[in-house]
């Protein structure tokens, strides 16, 4: 008998009963520069030694965002049972598919995501630190970001001639863009453990790893940050380290994906940051702080993102659902992929086996 | 006597234990897998569970693989493991 196949048919996030929005006044306010459109093909087949175990798979879709809309979302699967979920505690969106037999896994996921250029307006900021509620749960802390101890100790010491809010955010930047450096050797986008980074000193890492720990010494001074997993779609303005393309914008992006951060500020919202590419640019280009391209992107990238990417979730530490055999998941920017309790390797996008394409209308 | 020591032989080959070890720098569902691979190749070993949430490896293996073995297996993935239970299973 064959199994059932699963088609949906132009199914809009937004519109769907399961898929919410989660735009928040202040987002919505943002103005808004830029335009690109991106077609986005995500194809899998999963390979694993145990073929007839029951496999689960667990993909993180875009967010609906002020910065970025969805379309034209369309999956075809031969799973036993699949759907689209944003229950967990971050509304993390969630495309799940299980196969409860043996055979071939297959899956394909498409949709259009539209991205504007964001460009913060730093002038509204307040001193202000009463948060709304949704905001302030940005101030916990959690298994990979914790707020107290050395991390603690040395966000105080980086802001102590901060007043402000945004003078911390400003300080604690210019810390981790002068401090951290991208390690190349590090698996993926990093595991993202501010704690032990901070403790043993570690200051090399990937673009989660370096996210983490600004958001963490935000965190721990009062300000609500958080990182944004995602992936890069497309070409960038500034170098191929932030993103590329062919000359017809075609993206092969599988092992793209790509951790940005995001602190709050009453009067300004939330702020884009992306630290990571900072380091990233000065490797890849082989520049130092005093280069003029690096003065640019490390201005750039303190209240701006450059929309050719875009992103998933900003959960952490968080239960996916269905309720996985291991929990809890220390980010979400990578399908996840379990056969019986046994975690496939989502760094390992060959083996897993996933692709991902991105097609930018030019 | 011998008669009796060759009645328990196939026994003693066969005797099982189980062995719960504790991996407490587990951080990520990946790690699991990692842990659980390197307990899985001693030889020896039958069946192992890592769980996350638990930071524990349990293993059911032959008699008589002692606990360094077991130790240095968790370290080739970047960790330390302890030994936290170990006992006979009984068939």
């Amino acid at each position: 008998m064959q199994r059932r196949v699963f088609m949906k048919g132009c199914i809009a996030l937004g519109a769907s009963s399961v898929i919410l929005p989660q735009v928040s006044i202040l987002e919505a306010s943002e103005p808004k520069g830029k335009t690109r459109i991106f077609f986005v093909k995500n194809s899998y087949n999963l390979k694993h030694e145990n073929k007839n175990g029951l496999t689960k798979l667990w993909v993180p879709l875009p967010q609906e965002t002020s910065y970025q809309k969805v379309s034209d979302f369309k999956f075809s699967s031969n799973a036993t049972n699949a759907y689209v979920t944003d229950k967990n505690s971050y509304k993390a969106r969630t495309l799940y598919a299980e196969w409860k037999n043996g055979g071939e896994k297959l899956l394909e996921v498409t949709y259009t995501i539209t991205t504007y250029e964001r460009n913060a307006d730093l002038s509204k900021a307040t001193a202000s630190t009463k948060y709304p509620k949704d905001v302030a749960h940005y101030l916990k802390p959690t298994a990979h970001i914790p707020t107290s101890g050395k991390v603690k100790e040395l966000a105080l010491k980086i802001t102590e001639n901060s007043k402000t809010p945004l003078d911390k955010a400003k300080a604690i930047y210019a810390w981790v863009t002068e401090n951290m450096y991208r390690d190349n050797a590090v698996v993926g986008c990093g595991v993202g453990d501010a704690g032990k980074a901070i403790e043993q000193n570690i200051m090399g890492g990937k673009c989660t790893d370096i996210s983490s720990v600004f958001v963490a010494l935000l965190r721990s001074v009062g300000v609500p940050a958080r990182e944004i997993f995602g992936i890069r779609l497309g070409s960038s303005r500034y170098s191929k380290a932030c993103g590329s393309s062919d000359e017809k914008g075609l993206a092969k992006i599988t092992g793209g994906e790509h951790c940005r951060a995001e602190f709050y500020l009453d009067g300004a919202g939330w702020v884009p940051c992306d630290p990571a590419d900072v380091a990233k640019v000065i490797l890849t280009e082989k520049m130092t702080l005093n280069d003029p391209l690096v003065k640019e992107v490390r201005e750039y990238f303190f209240g701006n993102w450059e929309m050719n990417w875009m992103g998933y979730n900003t959960a952490r530490d968080f239960v996916l659902t269905p309720t996985p055999a291991q929990k809890p998941l220390n980010m979400f920017g990578y399908p996840y992929a379990e056969v019986e309790d046994e975690v496939l390797d989502y760094y390992a996008p060959a083996a897993f086996a996933y692709s991902f394409i991105s097609q930018e209308k030019l | 006597m011998k008669k009796w020591l060759i009645l328990l032989l196939p026994l003693m080959l066969f005797a099982k234990e189980e062995v719960v070890i504790k991996v407490a720098e587990m951080h990520c569902p990946m790690c699991t897998t990692a842990v659980k691979k390197a307990l899985k190749s001693v030889e020896g070993v039958e069946n192992t569970k890592v769980t996350l949430e638990t930071k524990l490896a349990v293993v059911t293996a032959k008699d008589g693989i002692d606990d360094k073995t077991f130790l240095e297996a968790v370290k080739t993935t970047g960790y330390e493991g302890v030994i936290v239970t170990r006992h006979h299973l009984k068939d």
